[in-house]
């Protein structure tokens, strides 16, 4: 790998070429990479942080450099404040902890032992991980409210309905939101570990229990403790949960302040810029503790490829198992759907679900040209799928050019990448009202302009493109060099190279990278909120608008249309091309390869 | 066609280690040679660098008349002209048998005809016609093998690399796909390099053998050869099975370090410290060279075939003897070795 890359690079020193095209090949694509993060990522960040510390900054009238840390201080020192940092850290602890329990009992289940339907149950943290965090999070407000679906038929007692509303219902709901993380990164660890050691455990006479708890459950230590930190700078940095449920309770966390400071009337951008300080503090602990854990969990525990593993034979008891995975199916994705598809198909929430209150109005609505709902789902989708194409290709681009500087460098761009997937979404919009809004130079440029759609599409590319780049370098990563290198020798170039030989084998990678930012798109919430363009809002504000307008009928008919398009698309997308690239495998892994299945 | 290839003083140094330290090494046209050597000798790295795959930090290479690399020009991998059958055969998993094969040719603008006439040929004599339409993923390890070899024949390159092609290949498959690949190659008279660490495979296939340590050249000669006078205790240990054995030469007299046996005769030795190479067929009974006797008390004894493998302990020595019976485990045994066949090597 190391060999292959030292010699990319030193590959352009050819007969015949000239100097300054090896020069722009050698630095033009590190160049492009830091100019690229450098005006999406890090210009926005940095003004949130210069903010944070000069109050004066951006002052209307006159602007002055004068260092303080008074916003810093008023952050503490307001309780409103000093309590939402307290509400986020609590928040992220519990729910960190709950999702933990849930995601790793839930990968053992559906990994290690023989439940019925076990593939089809382990299609749902899929599922529920594609589902948007304030769209369950407003299913379980048609639900849990006290006029809502399941006081109306009665199997909710008020006094639960009324503490749903407060820590006890984020808690709830942030963990059936994002269990399905903590099933991925538990899942590839037991995936990577496979039944050998515990095998080898079984012929020196230890039993299942003592089995778990010395040999799979400290191999797995690691694992369990990066789904809790990784679930808690999630809890940290979401605002679809604290735009819903938080603001409905009074219950104040930090996204929900710097939104409410940088965009309530009268606007606060030093109070916004000092919590989006302490923020970006804290996400920034979680990451290096992230990062140093990586670095001494065993890699290949984490990453590695699957080896076969055995399931458990669980009996009689896999009926009750199935059924413990069936009541998480319900309550992560059934029930929430179910409440949004039965709201947008009726006229009035508190008339219930009976025949007289069914509707095709909402939908109508929804679907039917020249309606501001039908815009904004037209204008969201349109959105999305350009800055699926835009992130998509810049990633692809980017990952090409990377392929021929030092392995440093993609180390490097790898890592800022991940940092950047941890930015919270609400701090990077914050910073692109500060920079196209504020910052002179930026603030009369013509395109893209603050207020602007190029603006919302530029900030939604700035969030896409780090995922995109993870998802496309690690494809780049798997492929064995010797592919390329037999190309080398071959005499195919290096443009040749890309497009006949890299391509094709990242293909799949690349598309779904570009599914994954649309459906993610589609839904984004923070900087839709943050930078609304003049010409209209996108679908995820219109939603919350109209839900907090009375009218949630209509947002939940919009919300059922856009799941159904962007799911749709996906799907007709993804199946045939999974299908076309098979290249004579009959039936290529479509998830990391299961365990118990001869590999 | 096919080339001869000359590399001198070749340096490459990796993250401050040096694998390749002033090596010369010249290979005639349509010869075959091994680079035989434990891992971390340097043998990849100088596949590599002859391939283009990675520069060296000085030194020259030479592909027939063309300098192909020096610290003044360097021609790309993608010019030289060099194939590879690579460790992990490095099949493009997307396209065809017929499709990888053509690939490269496609690239080079040959005509198709041509394109045509070179892919039936290298199918033809891999006997792999028949799996043209198949994908990497549908054919067996030997086949996949074989697929690579056809590229690369395909491609008539000038010189032909081999990298440890057999190491993925089970025990069974890899006598006959060592006969099978050697005979095409020796057909189409190629100039080889074949990398390997298996020192049976590098005697089975080769011209001469390359024997590498420490990043350089430890033995440079032909199979024979090496076997009979290995340069060093180091070449003799890597061969065969070899037992080298410290001693003391006096008077034309060998003997074993710490051991109370009788010294062996060995004409011709440099009196002083030396190593005694011992080959396992040399063993003969006590009495077909009383002179040159040796008693040793037996170790484990394994059966091979036609005789068996004994590791027999003298003193604080081993050394391995082939013997046609196998004596009881603990027991004490009386050998000779021939005079003219006790080689000493300077320690």
């Amino acid at each position: 790998m190391v060999l292959n890359n030292r010699n990319a690079a030193a590959g352009g020193v050819g007969f015949g070429r000239l100097p300054r095209l090896t020069a722009l090949f050698r630095y033009g694509g590190p160049a492009a990479v830091y100019a690229v993060f450098g005006l999406l990522i890090g210009l926005p960040l940095a003004l949130v942080l210069l903010q944070a510390v000069m109050p004066g900054l951006f002052a209307v009238g006159r602007g002055d450099w004068f260092l303080s840390l008074a916003p810093l201080a008023r952050v503490f020192a307001s309780p409103a404040m000093a309590g939402s940092v307290l509400h986020s850290l609590v928040l992220g602890l519990l729910a960190a902890f709950t999702t933990t329990a849930l995601g790793g009992a839930f990968a053992v289940l559906v990994q290690r032992c023989d439940i019925p339907l076990r593939r089809t149950v382990s299609l749902l943290p899929w599922l529920v991980f594609l589902t948007p965090s304030y769209l369950k999070a407003l299913a379980w407000v048609l639900l849990m409210s006290s006029g809502g679906y399941l006081a109306q038929l009665g199997i909710l007692p008020p006094s639960l309905g009324a503490s749903f509303f407060g820590l006890a219902g984020l808690v709830f709901v942030h963990t059936l939101s994002l269990f399905p993380l903590a099933v991925f990164i538990i899942g590839s660890a037991l995936a990577g570990l496979g039944s050998e050691l515990e095998d080898a455990a079984r012929l020196s006479g230890a039993g299942p229990l003592r089995i778990w708890l010395r040999v799979n459950g400290p191999l797995l230590a690691p694992a369990i403790v990066l789904s809790f930190i990784a679930t808690f700078a999630e809890v940290l940095s979401d605002f679809g949960l604290a735009s819903t449920i938080a603001r409905m309770s009074n219950f104040g966390v930090l996204t929900y302040g710097i939104y409410a400071a940088a965009s309530d009337y009268p606007v606060d951008f030093p109070a916004a810029g000092a919590q989006a300080l302490v923020l970006l503090a804290l996400v920034l602990l979680v990451v290096v503790a992230d990062r140093l854990l990586r670095r001494r969990a065993d890699p290949h525990l984490i990453s590695g490829r699957a080896k076969p593993a055995r399931l458990y034979d669980l009996g009689a008891w896999r009926w009750p198992a199935l059924t413990v995975a069936l009541i998480v199916a319900l309550l992560a994705l059934i029930l929430p759907l179910g409440a949004i598809a039965a709201r947008a198909l009726t006229s009035t929430l508190g008339n219930g679900l009976v025949f007289s209150n069914f509707t095709l109005s909402n939908i109508g609505a929804a679907l039917s040209p020249d309606t501001p709902a039908n815009d904004g789902l037209l204008r969201s989708l349109f959105y999305a799928a350009l800055t699926a194409v835009i992130a998509s290709v810049m990633a692809l681009l980017l990952s090409a050019q990377l392929g021929r500087s030092n392995p440093v460098m993609r180390t490097t761009v790898l890592g800022l990448s991940l940092g950047a997937v941890a930015i919270p979404g609400i701090v990077l919009g914050f910073g692109y009202i500060l920079v196209w809004n504020r910052l002179p130079g930026f603030r009369d440029w013509p395109f893209p302009q603050y207020g602007a759609a190029s603006l919302l599409v530029m900030g939604y590319v700035a969030a896409a493109l780090p995922y995109c780049l993870v998802v496309i370098l690690s494809a780049i990563g798997q492929l064995a060099p010797s592919l390329t290198d037999a190309a080398r020798l071959h005499g195919i170039g290096a443009l040749r190279r890309l497009v006949s030989v890299t391509l094709p084998l990242i293909l799949l990678s690349v598309v779904t990278a570009f599914l994954l930012t649309f459906i993610r798109t589609v839904f984004e919430l923070p900087i839709s909120q943050m930078l609304i363009p003049q010409s209209g809002p996108p679908a995820p504000t219109l939603i919350l608008k109209l839900f907090s307008h009375d009218r949630d009928g209509l947002a939940c008919a919009i919300a059922l249309a856009a799941m159904a398009a962007a799911g749709g698309t996906a799907a007709l997308i993804w199946y045939p091309l999974n299908r076309a690239l098979a290249f004579g495998r009959s039936r290529p892994p479509t998830t990391p390869a299961r365990p118990g299945e001869p590999s | 066609m096919t080339a001869s290839l000359h590399c001198s003083g070749i340096r490459k140094s990796l993250g401050g280690r040096v694998v390749l330290s002033d090596l010369d090494l010249t290979i005639k046209a349509a010869e075959v040679v091994s680079l035989l050597g434990p891992s971390g000798s340097g043998k990849t790295t100088l596949l590599r660098s002859i391939a283009g795959l990675i520069d060296p930090d000085s030194g020259t290479i030479t592909l027939g008349e063309r300098v192909v690399w020096s610290e003044k020009s360097v021609l790309p991998a993608e010019k030289r002209r060099i194939g590879m059958v690579f460790q992990d055969y490095a099949l493009w998993p997307h396209m065809t048998v017929a499709g990888n094969l053509s690939f490269g040719l496609r690239a080079q603008r040959l005509a198709e005809h041509e394109i045509a006439a070179r892919v039936g040929h290298a199918l033809e004599v891999t006997r792999l016609a028949a799996f043209r339409d198949r994908y990497p993923s549908e054919l067996s390890g030997g086949q996949q093998q074989r697929v690579a070899i056809a590229r690369c024949l395909a491609a008539r390159p000038a010189l032909m690399l081999f990298d440890e092609p057999l190491s993925n290949l089970d025990a069974a498959l890899r006598e006959d796909m060592r006969i099978e690949m050697m005979e095409l190659v020796r057909r189409e008279a190629a100039t080889v390099i074949y990398v390997t660490h298996d020192q049976a495979e590098a005697m089975a296939v080769s011209d001469r053998i390359a024997v590498m340590r420490e990043g350089r050249i430890a033995q440079f000669d032909t199979p024979r050869a090496i076997y009979e006078l290995p340069a060093d205790s180091f070449v003799a240990g890597f061969i065969g099975g070899f037992s080298v054995v410290p001693g003391t030469v006096r008077d034309g007299l060998f003997s074993v370090h710490g051991a109370a046996i009788d010294g062996v005769r060995t004409p011709g030795a440099k009196a002083g410290d030396g190593m005694l190479v011992v080959r396992p067929e040399d063993a003969r009974p006590a009495e077909a060279h009383p002179d040159n006797r040796l008693q040793g008390r037996v170790l484990s004894t394994a059966f091979q075939g036609r005789c068996w493998r004994l590791a027999v302990e003298l003193g604080p020595q081993r050394v391995r003897l082939d013997w046609p019976e196998a004596p009881p485990v603990g027991s004490s045994l009386a050998f000779s070795l021939p005079p003219e066949r006790c080689i000493i090597l300077t320690a």
